[in-house]
């Protein structure tokens, strides 16, 4: 269809290229190591920032899920910030933390924490109470061994969901940080392409971006084959 | 023998044991009047009433699970205060560990007890084998029908070597069919084994065929009305005269306290409903 548009309507090399000179184009910036680079700038920042919200997260999670007197306090809160869209904080970012990654992780840590927070609350409540029973009469009688052998177990699931859930709404987040602030990063390597008209490397970027994230994606639902027991 | 010291049955005794619940309304509930009850080492006890005569109360009591809120629980010379492995239970909803392969769920006590690992493999086969699920070993419990789960839960609960067995309605959720041969099984594992069982159902005709003794729990306030020794041989004919005679006995007693509860419940109608089995 691309093919199609292109020869059809001729559009200028500045808003649509042709499929065969985004492919060159492509190759360009994999041979001279920018795209690769600008790639694994925004790679490393999602997984800093989102392994940073999962420490976090995750303990937070199951705290909030164990422990109703917790919850209910912290619960408000959660709700409050839990509408505003990551990239609201940009802003807020830029001011407090400058430009440089400090800012965009931190978007990044606000955009992947809710996820993986509401998910690991979700999944350490709805542990069914019987298993609870059956570990306690099974000889973990104290908090620490129920947890480790049945609590976490249990939950792992829907921790794994919230994993994964959450890096995909990181993926999209930082791509918007670049293009907002940044001097690298495939967020960068758009809107650079946009500002000197170039419109194949917008088009390689946005490829790159839906690649990586299927590629991520597959790696999740692996993980979550070996971890998860709810079936097929 | 390798594997955990077999624990001997031991008694089991309860005095003046009660519960009551604080509503949000700030009424209380009682869910058990006292009960006084000796339970002897090995004996096969089953407790029956009808839905909200506190016998899962009772049990989770006994069990540790529950604190009461009067009386205490004798487990030999050991207080019952919370849960431990010497007290087994068996769940009406299997509750196996769904992360847990089947013998995974079987080693999962024996690794409480520190057993070492290549001991609990062997052990927990052998409790395998004594439900006939060896084959099954490495399956997980979602690929198992319901009775075979409860297999797995009884093997996994005789596995730590209990000197008690708690029993929640365990065959509360099977078909008719299955639950005749799990009784069968259980009723030979428990001559195997010697432990001391105590038995929750509903089912007449259940605690009859089970029980050494059979106690009869009336609802609103939970009590003991009546404890009944049961003293036909092994294996009991639910068909025969002398089960039907004790089946009416029981029914006779239960119905007494149902009409009761019913008219407190049905003021509307002013008569006892007529009751149908």
């Amino acid at each position: 269809m691309w093919w199609a548009v292109v020869l059809i309507a001729k559009p200028h090399m500045s808003l649509l290229p042709s499929p065969l000179l985004t492919a060159q184009t492509f190759v360009q910036l994999v041979a001279s190591g920018e795209l690769l680079s600008h790639a694994a700038y925004s790679v490393c920042r999602v997984l800093a920032a989102w392994s940073l919200a999962a420490v976090v997260a995750v303990p937070l999670g199951f705290a909030m899920g164990r422990w109703q007197r917790l919850e209910r306090v912290l619960d408000p809160v959660v709700e409050l910030f839990r509408p505003i869209s990551p990239l609201a904080w940009i802003p807020l970012a830029i001011l407090w933390f400058g430009i440089d990654e400090g800012g965009k992780i931190f978007v990044i840590f606000i955009g992947t924490f809710f996820p993986i927070l509401l998910n690991t609350i979700a999944g350490a409540k709805n542990i069914d109470p019987v298993l609870i029973r059956a570990g306690r009469i099974l000889g973990c009688t104290d908090d620490a061994s129920l947890f480790r052998k049945v609590v976490l177990p249990a939950a792992m699931p829907q921790v794994i969901v919230g994993l994964r859930i959450s890096f995909g709404t990181g993926w999209a987040a930082i791509i918007a940080a670049e293009l907002v602030a940044a001097r690298s990063g495939l967020g960068y390597l758009i809107s650079n392409g946009m500002e000197v008209l170039r419109s194949d490397f917008v088009l390689v970027g946005m490829v790159t971006i839906g690649v990586l994230g299927v590629l991520f994606d597959a790696i999740f639902r692996w993980v979550d084959r070996c971890y998860n027991w709810m079936g097929e | 023998m390798i594997g955990p010291k077999p624990n001997l049955a031991k008694p089991l005794s309860l005095r003046g044991l009660a519960k009551r619940y604080a509503t949000a309304d700030g009424r209380t509930i009682e869910a058990l009047l006292p009960v006084d009850l000796e339970i002897t080492p090995g004996e096969f006890l089953v407790v029956v009433g009808p839905s909200g005569c506190g016998k899962s109360t009772l049990l989770n009591i006994l069990a540790g699970l529950t604190s009461p809120s009067a009386g205490e629980a004798w487990v030999g010379d050991i207080r019952v205060e919370g849960p431990d492995i010497d007290r087994g239970m068996v769940f009406q909803d299997y509750a196996l560990f769904p992360w847990l392969d089947v013998i995974g769920n079987v080693e999962f006590g024996l690794e409480r007890k520190r057993i070492p690992r290549r001991e609990r493999r062997g052990i927990a086969m052998r409790y395998l084998e004594m439900v006939g699920l060896t084959d099954f070993a490495e399956k997980r419990p979602r690929e198992l029908s319901g009775g075979m789960k409860q297999r797995v839960a009884i093997a996994r609960t005789f596995a730590t070597e209990p000197s008690i067995i708690f029993m929640d309605e365990p065959f509360g959720a099977l078909d008719a069919l299955t639950r005749r041969y799990l009784q069968h099984q259980l009723l030979r594992i428990w001559q195997q084994h010697r432990k001391t069982v105590v038995f929750i159902t509903h089912s007449v005709v259940e605690a009859i065929y089970l029980a050494d003794r059979v106690v009869l729990m009336t609802a609103r306030p939970g009590r003991i009305k009546t404890v009944l020794k049961i003293e036909l041989p092994h294996p009991r004919d639910p068909t025969s005269d002398e089960f039907r005679s004790i089946e009416r006995r029981v029914y006779a007693d239960l119905d007494e306290e149902l009409v009761k509860s019913f008219r407190m419940e049905g003021s509307d109608t002013g008569s006892p409903p007529t009751v149908i089995y």
